[in-house]
């Protein structure tokens, strides 16, 4: 069995003459790394047992492939050997017969060859080996390899169920495709594809869904507004201490509207926070998108162009309410109204009750509530969309 | 080799041999090898080796371990026998003991004598003119 074995067996390994620096080219992967990976570790478990505290790389990777060439081997002898008693499948003579001959180099253990392979000395050997060694089971559980992947193939004319279209077609073949996938065949009915057309339409539908949001956000501000108006002018006692501070800010600057007075009833209002514009408390809404920054310049935009004003025939609804329910200018039944004005009611209650405890984190859920109540309405009541 | 054997003794001799062997082989479904079974499977199959019994893939995987252990024993031997001709102080030998090292140098000699000749390239030069005399590369 005697061979030269060069080290750097592997044929798509590079080595470096510059003396390793380049960076290192990335060797191509063989279809057999994954055996010689797992026999690296195995032939290195196999080195600790011997009595190694460590292993050289150019060293283990020689022994493992020697390991894996003895295995190789010791196949093909064995397999030799039932091929040549007229056999396809091995026998444990056969192997035994491998492992003799592999054995020959370093000379015969025992007497040489016995009559009856059971006494070989390879053998005993070998069991004396089983019964002394450690036990030492590999590191870690191996898949079955190598994978077999399974391919999508095809199914014959026999498997579809088809007849081949011609004689000279066996049907275990493959199948033609279908037709469909390379005639083309007239389709009726279709609608006349004018893509000016249809740009022109999905437009239009843009501008409509951005018309109704901004009509909605110019409400909500407007909402807001009248609340922080009245604000300035009521005598209500603000709970917050924030509050407070945004109640002096707005004194300042806001102008007193003399149309609003000072609700009836004197319910505790949780201060509304304004737009950035307008309060000088740069802390209070230091985290609080403006709606009025961000729908201002659309919002001008749009009034001018006189789009906002379509909506004219609803006035009153421009105005929402905030303190407490107004009259709405609206044709609808009267329970819808007294059930909206109960929950604005309720929602202003349970405003003002936990005002006490945190300013303006209430606000913003006040004002969140009320653009979702909004929004539910909107929704319920799908016949009074078109005129958003 | 004698082939007339004293029947009776070769009897009972196989006998025995044959009750060995089946013990052992059932012996062997106990003891997991080192290399595991997939790989060695893997490889059998790849060289035509055809066998349905797992016994067979165990005692192939059983043989290798052998294989590999003895050659890594006669490395250990060389690399000890190294170590104590080493002509250094003993502080120095004893740090080096403690660290037992598998080189090439100690796997070629081990594998020579299993009829494998290891060819191992001691070092990468830069190019041919490499370690030379200085008055000489510029020739």
């Amino acid at each position: 069995m005697g061979f030269t074995y060069p080290t750097d067996g592997n044929p798509n390994q590079h080595h470096f003459p510059d003396g390793g620096g380049g960076g290192g080219v990335r060797e191509r992967a063989s279809s057999d790394d994954f055996g010689r990976a797992v026999s690296r570790v195995a032939v290195a478990q196999i080195c600790e047992t011997a009595g190694f505290n460590g292993v050289k790389n150019s060293a283990i990777e020689a022994l493992s492939d020697v390991a894996i060439r003895y295995l190789i081997d010791l196949g093909k002898i064995a397999e030799f050997y039932a091929n040549l008693a007229g056999r396809s499948q091995c026998s444990v003579f056969d192997l035994i017969l491998g492992l003799e001959d592999l054995e020959q180099v370093k000379g015969f253990i025992g007497s040489g060859q016995s009559q009856c392979l059971l006494g070989s000395g390879t053998l005993k050997d070998l069991m004396r080996f089983v019964n002394c060694a450690d036990e030492v089971p590999f590191a870690q559980p191996i898949p079955n390899f190598p994978v077999i992947r399974h391919r999508k193939v095809i199914p014959s004319f026999s498997q579809m169920g088809e007849a081949p279209p011609s004689k000279h077609i066996p049907p275990w073949l493959p199948a033609l495709p279908d037709p469909h996938t390379y005639i083309h065949t007239p389709v009726w009915g279709e609608r006349t594809c004018d893509p000016r057309e249809d740009k022109i339409e999905q437009a239009r539908q843009r501008r409509k869904a951005e018309r109704s949001l901004l009509s909605l956000q110019k409400r909500l501000l407007l909402s807001s507004g009248s609340v922080e108006t009245r604000n300035t002018t009521s005598n209500v006692v603000v709970p917050s201490g924030g509050g407070a501070s945004l109640r002096q800010g707005e004194g300042e600057g806001g102008d007193k509207n003399p149309y609003l007075k000072a609700p009836v009833d004197n319910k505790d209002v949780s201060p509304v926070p304004l737009p950035g514009k307008l309060s000088d408390d740069v802390d209070m809404i230091a985290n609080h998108v403006s709606v009025l920054e961000a729908f201002g310049p659309a919002i001008e935009m749009m009034r001018s162009s006189g789009v906002l004003c379509e909506d004219d025939g609803m006035e009153g609804r421009a105005v929402l309410p905030a303190v407490r329910p107004t009259v709405y200018f609206k044709f609808r039944a009267g329970k819808k109204l007294i059930r909206e004005s109960l929950d604005m009611r309720n929602q202003k209650k349970d405003a003002s009750r936990t005002a006490a405890l945190a300013g303006r984190e209430d606000e913003r859920d006040d004002k969140k509530r009320r653009a979702e109540l909004i929004l539910k309405q909107s929704m319920e009541n799908p016949q009074e969309l078109t005129l958003l | 080799m004698n082939p007339n054997h004293n029947p009776q003794s070769s009897d009972g001799g196989r006998h025995d041999d044959d009750a060995a062997l089946t013990e052992f082989l059932a012996s062997l479904m106990d003891y997991t090898p080192t290399i595991p079974d997939e790989l060695v499977e893997h490889y059998l199959a790849k060289s035509g080796f055809q066998s349905p019994d797992i016994r067979l893939t165990r005692l192939v995987a059983v043989a290798t371990q052998k294989f590999v252990a003895e050659v890594a024993g006669d490395a250990l031997q060389h690399c000890k026998a190294r170590q104590a001709t080493i002509p250094k102080d003993k502080r120095d030998r004893q740090q080096k003991d403690k660290r037992l090292v598998l080189t090439m140098e100690d796997l070629t000699k081990a594998l020579h004598d299993y009829g494998v000749n290891v060819r191992h390239q001691e070092y990468f030069a830069d190019s041919p003119s490499t370690g030379m005399d200085p008055a000489t590369r510029d020739e």
